[in-house]
């Protein structure tokens, strides 16, 4: 295997209210599949996907929240060293629009302040029984910051777009050398930073 | 959230320090149905990490234990049957005591003014403002009263009482009403946006040359400010680069949820100085304060040490000896047997066999260049990371998380003896069929006979190393021998911001120590030795080259381990007790325990297998080819394996060739 079979890795994390569809989007984009009924994928800690964007191969590894958001427990190592979070609500559910500074406060308590967020509002497929307009969306993203997207798990609808604009924006961010990395990368002389602990790293 | 918790679990484990969300991963990996509970609103129980407002937040629930127990829960005794009887569970945790926070930094008025400035850019966040009364009740030393009191609004009254130092539990109630007008409006402090943070740094760094040209000033304000970067560690340990956690990360493919640090020094303090240990061969060659002699009387000793059980002759003669006896007979000098004892071996003067002292040098020596140059690591973000990751592992295969969540008891059927289920606050009655709990849940009456250790421990903020070197980012070990024989060596832990625990510019020190006393009083003499108050500065010059405290906290820990079951009174049979936090630097009792009560529970299963790589279950995508405007994109989904090794240094053997 390669070494270098990648230009660019990031992280992405999901979170949100439990039920508004993040383990959908992530396996829609990772898996071009919709998943018929309700139980969580046991056993599948993140999805990987390597995309291609003007050249370059930029691996995602995108994070979902394993249920713990169900009870408001999500840990806080979930949130380190992201590169982008994607906070998505349900349009059809008022409540998990109106948790939505709930989320921001967490992000800024445990990301890193460098994050990338992108507010979500999925499941438009279900447009007659939508709950939350998308102006007012717009105007709670803008003032938090924010880009936003409308999408739908079902459908298909945005989901590459979600991931591949983000990706793009992760490497111009990358270019601009304002990666989270660097916070943690060490200067010279010092002990790195060790990740990935694998058994064929010793002997 | 309106979701109800199912009711039906195998195993319902309360508390989520190390050992109960290593044995919930262990169980969930194993195909348990799980059920993990925290009855606090953060994971780890007593193992976990801190940002500043959230140690303040911690302190302040210590010091307002009293008066929990108003809140609505459901009454369990009509929901326990005629067959059954109850277990209760405690109501309040008793596992911290005699907690004294201490503020050093000034607290300056303009600081503060200028961030409620600040503050206005973003209206929408707001942390808890627990922080300021904690501070307000938690004394202030003398020292730092006259800039703090330089505020008209303080409430005069405060002046006198603190005067001296006075523990936070004996906080006076009345002045809280007083208290939080006062606050009122520095309150918002720490909500202040990191992403305004650069541009803050360098407003502040302006007025500080005005204020204090010579020193690079921080201000409890800035702490305040800056909080969300402290990952303050309740209990301080580091992880053994051979040890059995690290095997047991690497093993369960957890290691994939944290990253570490290599301790990069060991450190001595003899004769009121601090030294660095040379521990790695390249550290012998380069010392500047060994001699050649002693160079090479050190280098000869540490190989031997390496293979020394096949040189029996050396040190037959003092197997019944101490290994500080046995030291003097090597030809070591003064401060390379106290290096060896001390530092390396990091053994006790009096208690530690020849044999012991050379095992524990030898694991030292094997430690050292699996990762770095000093057989230690450290969790970036704080100890507190670990018990989350296996919480997570714990999560991904299907168990499920609910943090303030409080137990009010076991239900146990009086035929059987066993436990069937829990009584959760809502009432609601959760069974399942094995019940792992932490120490501290457990009622006093199921305790009555249990004795218990203690661990005093301290946590200070410092402007300086305690030991400074051309770099600043440096994180040290050194080992305190006890003052007179018989008490307990002092460790200490000296932590730099690249470890994501402390703000830039600061240090983060851990005391550690089996208790005797009080925390203050086990450790007060030790931070005194290193360290300077932040206010003596101006008096004393030739103190400048002590670090400045800025801010500290002492408290005792409950030390629950190596207590046998049988001193628990009527523990059903499928209950399970985990311990809390030890007192050792690293984490094998917590490993170990865990492991041990796994084997016991489900002996045919393996604990803790690695899981199936995330990468090898990602689809192959190359049928789509996504079209997305202005980038020209191939979806490539990959089949990968472990590329990250090259994040890793290689491994090198320092002693060796
Ligand atoms: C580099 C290094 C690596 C270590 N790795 C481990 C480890 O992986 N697991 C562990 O449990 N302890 C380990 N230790 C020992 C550990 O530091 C001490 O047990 C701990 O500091 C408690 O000290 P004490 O004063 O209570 O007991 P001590 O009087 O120091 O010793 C208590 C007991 O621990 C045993 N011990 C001492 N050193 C080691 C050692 N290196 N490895 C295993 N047992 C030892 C002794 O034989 C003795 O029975 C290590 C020590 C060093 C210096
Ligand atoms: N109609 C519709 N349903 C969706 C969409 N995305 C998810 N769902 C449904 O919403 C429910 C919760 O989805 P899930 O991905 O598990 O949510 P999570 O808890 O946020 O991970 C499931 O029943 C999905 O089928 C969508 O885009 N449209
Ligand atoms: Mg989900």
């Amino acid at each position: 295997m390669s070494m270098e079979d990648y230009d660019f890795l990031f992280k992405i994390v999901l979170i949100g209210n439990a039920g508004v569809g993040k383990t959908c989007l992530v396996r829609r984009f990772t898996q071009g599949l919709f998943p018929p009924g309700q139980g969580a994928t046991i056993g599948v800690d993140f999805m990987i996907k390597t995309v291609e964007i003007n050249g370059e191969k930029v691996k995602l590894q995108i994070w979902d929240t394993a249920g713990q958001e169900r009870f408001r427990s999500i840990t806080q190592s979930y949130y380190r060293s992201a590169n982008a979070l994607i906070l998505t609500y349900d349009i059809t559910c008022e409540e998990s629009f109106r948790c939505l500074p709930e989320w921001l406060r967490e992000i800024e308590q445990y990301a890193s302040n460098k994050v990338i967020t992108v507010l979500v509002g999925n499941k438009i497929d279900l447009a007659e029984r939508r709950e939350v307009s998308q102006q007012r969306a717009e105007e709670f993203s803008e003032a938090q910051d924010m880009y936003y997207l409308e999408t739908s798990a079902k459908e298909s609808d945005n989901v590459e777009k979600l991931f591949l604009d983000l990706a793009c924006r992760l490497i111009s961010e990358a270019r601009q050398n304002t990666l989270v990395n660097n916070v943690s990368s060490p200067l010279p002389g010092e002990g790195k930073s060790i990740s990935y602990l694998t058994c064929c790293n010793f002997n | 959230m309106a979701d109800n918790l199912p009711t039906e679990f195998d195993v319902i484990i309360i508390g989520t320090g190390l050992p109960e969300s290593i044995l919930a991963a262990a169980c969930s990996r194993s195909g348990q149905r799980v059920l993990h509970v925290d009855s606090r609103s953060y994971y780890g129980g007593n193992w976990a990490s801190f940002s500043f407002s959230g140690l303040l937040s911690w302190l302040k629930e210590y010091q307002q234990n009293n008066d929990i127990g108003e809140e609505s829960t459901v009454a369990w005794q009509d929901l326990i049957h005629e067959t059954e009887e109850a277990i209760t569970l405690r109501k309040k945790d008793e596992t911290i005591q005699h907690t004294e926070a201490f503020c050093y930094a000034s607290q300056d008025v303009e600081d503060d003014i200028e961030e409620i400035g600040a503050l206005q850019k973003n209206p929408s966040s707001g942390v808890s403002s627990t922080f300021t009364e904690v501070l307000d009740s938690a004394c202030l030393p003398e020292e730092s009263q006259s800039s703090y009191f330089n505020s008209d609004e303080m409430p005069a009254k405060h002046t006198q009482k603190s005067a001296g130092e006075i523990s936070l539990e004996i906080a006076d109630v009345d002045e809280s009403v007083e208290k939080e007008k006062y606050c009122g409006d520095k309150t918002c402090i720490h909500t202040v946006s990191d992403k305004d943070g650069v541009k803050d740094e360098s407003t502040s760094t302006v007025e500080d040359d005005a204020n204090q040209p010579n020193r690079n000033r921080i201000t409890y304000s800035k702490i305040v400010k800056e909080g969300r970067r402290f990952n303050i560690d309740l209990v301080s340990k580091l992880l053994y680069s051979q040890g059995s956690l690290i095997d047991l990360l690497i093993k369960s493919d957890v290691s994939r949820y944290v990253e570490f640090k290599n301790v990069t020094r060991i450190l001595a303090f003899r004769e009121g100085k601090v030294e660095q240990v040379p521990c790695s061969r390249a550290d012998v060659f380069n010392s500047k304060e060994l001699t050649m002699v002693e160079k090479r009387i050190l280098m000869k000793f540490l190989t031997f040490c390496l293979e020394y059980e096949q040189h029996p002759d050396e040190y037959q003669a003092f197997r019944q000896c101490s290994f500080s006896e046995y030291l003097k007979t090597k030809k070591l000098t003064p401060n390379l047997q106290h290096f060896v004892l001390h530092s390396i071996a990091m053994t006790s003067e009096s208690s530690c066999t020849t044999i012991d002292g050379l095992n524990a040098t030898k694991n030292f020596l094997q430690c050292l260049g699996r990762f770095g140059n000093t057989p230690f690591l450290f969790p970036l973000y704080g100890q507190g990371e670990i018990p989350q990751c296996f919480c997570r592992m714990c999560a991904v295969f299907g168990g499920i998380y609910c943090l303030r969540h409080k137990v009010q008891c076991f239900v146990v059927d009086k035929e059987s003896g066993r436990c069937k289920a829990i009584i959760d606050h809502f009432g609601q009655r959760i069974n399942a069929k094995y019940f792992i709990v932490e120490d501290g849940y457990l009622s006093e009456e199921t305790c009555l006979n249990v004795q218990y250790k203690q661990i005093s421990r301290a946590v200070l903020i410092t402007d300086k190393s305690i030991l400074k070197t051309d770099s600043d980012q440096q994180t040290s070990i050194l080992i305190v021998p006890p003052a007179e024989p018989g008490a307990c060596a002092v460790r200490v832990t000296e932590l730099c911001s690249s470890t994501m625990t402390c703000m830039k510019d600061t240090y983060l020190v851990h005391l550690t120590c089996s208790s005797s006393k009080t925390a203050r009083e086990d450790l007060e003499s030790v931070v005194e030795k290193l360290f300077t108050p932040y206010a003596d500065i101006e008096i004393n010059k030739e103190e400048l080259t002590k670090p400045r405290l800025l801010w500290a906290l002492y408290f005792n820990m409950r030390d629950s381990s190596g207590i046998s079951r049988s001193s628990y009174n009527g523990l059903p049979s499928n209950v399970y007790v985990c311990s809390g936090p030890d007192c050792g630097l690293g984490n094998e009792h917590a490993v170990k325990q865990a492991e041990t009560l796994f084997q016991e529970i489900f002996p045919s299963e393996e604990f803790c297998p690695p899981p199936p790589n995330p990468e090898d279950i990602i689809f192959d995508g190359d049928d789509k080819q996504p079209e997305v405007p202005g980038t020209n994109n191939t979806v490539i989904a990959k089949l990968q394996s472990s590329e990250e090794s090259k994040n890793l240094e290689s491994p090198e053997k320092h002693l060796q060739n």
